[in-house]
């Protein structure tokens, strides 16, 4: 078990440096094709040769490398994991410390994927153990209905439609009805509130929590059917346990491990849609960030922000791995 | 030499037949692929002969017409003008060809590659699969939309030229980039699963080269498992066009698409516009949801045991 983790994370940290070097590759490629980020700072008007050179050196930009379309650019590479592995992650082009603004940025999307995971969980496990018990019958037909529906509805239609749709008659009638300060009006807010955080995320949360949840729903389903028909359960039908406790011991304990898994699988996925959700809905989490700063053309954080993400799922699918190999006594360790 | 060929394919085409007989048979009971079939066929058909549904050109607007209400046919704008006063029906006519022309090119380049990488990981093992499966877990801890919104961001001023095909090369290499991962591991389970099967191990044993297991007797029996997921991915990267299109880094202006017309009427819904965003909505949940129908029903097909 012990050299089975410590492969695994040996492993992980491969994929770290690979995805590093793969992000470095492209986005070198991209300045070398597409011209100097260094730019961006100046905005409109055109810098002097020396503040565009004190500006490159600044943000790490000064490497002849970055002229010669081709050249793979090892050295700055070099230089910016040792940053990193110092805690230096860089600045923003106002000067503001990388970390800081993630710091700032974190709680937010945190909260939407406690919403989300939440929403998939209830949704997914309450339907899906629904669909595989009625196997068959009308009420397996319209759940199964339902997530192909899920399926068919993009992130962002269904936040465009709430937002440009629902949100304008929904406020205006819950602040007639309820004052503007009240609970309803906040939550469906069409934009996120600083001094309200929960609240008003929690309507963004479980839209994006209701598209991600049909692969969820789907698997619940397999993994119990699966089990239904699993001699441990007609063994235990047999000696008279009650439907209840079959159902509950011996088909959703027991299905529940590749669902745990699937959590590791649908995060990224996830976070794909929290980059949606808070670009529309204006929610101040990562997402915003890194599309905020797509917009400016801040390569630096664009580069940050995405290795983070990146870094962060890896982390989770090794988690997942781990808990995977610690529930089901059925995998082997090598 | 040549006997033994010509009976390996006669085997192997009966046994595919009975099985595509059944799979086809299965879709053709279901009312609902019948439908979706009619409706993913019909787009299809838009987005290949614009020409045959309207005779206006999209990117003629005429401000002084703007806003016209939908009047039905009949009428020079029968689903009416948009806010610069472009024709809506053209607009939507040609904005189908972007996404479905976007939607074939990552799905069939994505399986090519991941076919390809799946086969040799599978076969070979050893060093071959080691990198093949770093290089899966590279693409696949990156999440699609970030790359995407990475890569296009960083690469959109490179201009490819107006044709259909260069307006979405660029969203065309993203998405097959970070898009090839599923099929790769289908793949490389179902050659796992039957690369030490009695029947290979006779061909290998006749002198069948590597090529020839590979291609004709071994991936026939990943067939069933990758095209079940055809149908789903290519109703996943129209979505994806759309949502890129809405951020304004995929197909762009003056190049017309579903995603752009979506983001440029939301704003007018509450307006008195409401056309302006449902009629591209429209479009694009009708063509979703038709190839998800196919895709759910065809996998249910290939695997009955999850009836």
């Amino acid at each position: 078990m012990v050299s089975y983790v410590v492969r695994r994370v040996l492993l992980g940290l491969l994929t770290v440096f690979l995805v590093l070097l793969l992000l470095h590759l492209l986005t070198t490629l991209a300045i070398q094709l597409n011209g100097n980020p260094a730019l961006a700072f100046f905005g409109d008007h055109v810098p002097s040769a020396s503040q565009l050179h004190a500006v490159e050196v600044r943000y790490g930009l000064d490497d002849p490398c970055y002229d010669q379309p081709g050249n793979p650019c090892l050295r700055p590479f070099w230089e910016r994991l040792a940053q990193y592995a110092h805690g230096d992650f860089g600045t923003d082009l106002q000067g503001r410390p990388l970390t800081e603004l993630i710091a700032q940025a974190v709680p937010n999307t945190l909260r939407l994927f406690v919403i989300v995971t939440i929403t998939w969980l209830i949704i997914g496990m309450m339907l899906g153990s629904v669909a595989a018990r009625f196997r068959g019958r009308p009420i397996d037909h319209s759940i199964r209905l339902t997530s192909v529906l899920i399926d068919a509805f993009p992130v962002f239609v269904m936040l465009v439609v709430y937002r440009f749709i629902f949100t304008v008659p929904l406020t205006t009638w819950a602040r007639r009805t309820f004052g503007s300060d009240s609970v309803p009006a906040l939550l469906f807010k069409p934009s996120y509130s600083d001094s309200h955080p929960w609240l008003t995320l929690i309507v963004p949360g479980l839209l994006l929590g209701l598209t991600g949840c049909a692969p969820f729903l789907r698997l619940v389903r397999a993994a119990q059917l699966e089990n239904y028909n699993a001699e441990h359960v007609r063994t235990a039908r047999s000696k008279g346990l009650s439907n209840a406790h079959v159902t509950g011991y011996h088909i959703v304990r027991n299905s529940s491990v590749p669902v745990v898994t699937a959590v590791g699988f649908v995060f990224a996925d996830a976070l794909s849609g929290a980059v949606i959700t808070e670009g529309v809905m204006n929610i101040r989490g990562m997402g915003n960030l890194l599309w905020q700063s797509v917009q400016k053309s801040d390569v630096s954080v664009v580069i940050g922000v995405v290795t983070i993400l990146s870094v962060v799922t890896i982390g989770v699918m090794l988690l997942v791995d781990l808990a995977y190999a610690a529930l089901d006594p059925r995998i082997r360790y090598d | 030499m040549t006997a033994s060929v010509a009976v390996d394919l006669d085997v192997s085409t009966d046994r595919q037949g009975g099985t595509w007989a059944a799979v086809g048979r299965h879709m053709l009971r279901r009312p609902d692929v019948i439908i979706a079939t009619a409706i993913s066929v019909f787009f299809i058909l838009v987005a290949a002969l614009p020409g045959l549904f309207t005779r206006t050109d999209p990117q003629r607007c005429d401000i002084s017409v703007a806003k016209l209400k939908p009047r039905g046919f009949g009428h020079p704008h029968p689903f009416g003008t948009d806010v610069s006063g472009c024709d809506v029906l053209a607009q939507l006519v040609h904005g189908a060809r972007p996404s479905l022309l976007l939607a074939f090119t990552v799905v069939g380049a994505s399986l090519i590659i991941g076919i390809t990488l799946g086969l040799l990981s599978g076969f070979y093992l050893g060093w071959v699969d080691a990198v093949v499966s770093r290089l899966l877990e590279v693409f696949l801890v990156i999440p699609l939309l970030l790359a995407a919104l990475l890569l296009l961001s960083l690469f959109r001023n490179i201009d490819a030229g107006d044709s259909d095909f260069a307006t979405i090369v660029q969203p065309a290499i993203v998405l097959t980039g970070f898009g090839w991962m599923g099929y790769t591991r289908y793949v490389r389970a179902a050659v796992l699963e039957s690369k030490n099967l009695d029947y290979v191990r006779a061909a290998r044993a006749l002198g069948a080269s590597d090529l020839r297991l590979m291609f004709s007797h071994i991936l026939p029996n990943a067939i069933a498992a990758v095209t079940a997921l055809v149908p789903t991915a290519i109703a996943g990267v129209i979505s994806a066009e759309a949502v890129l299109a809405f951020l304004g880094i995929g197909v762009r202006p003056p190049a017309i698409s579903w995603g752009i017309m979506i983001s440029t009427g939301a704003p007018w819904f509450t307006g008195g516009y409401p056309y302006l965003l449902l009629l591209p909505l429209g479009c694009l949940l009708a063509t979703v949801l038709s190839f998800v129908v196919i895709g759910d029903n065809l996998r249910d097909a290939l695997d009955p045991k999850l009836k």
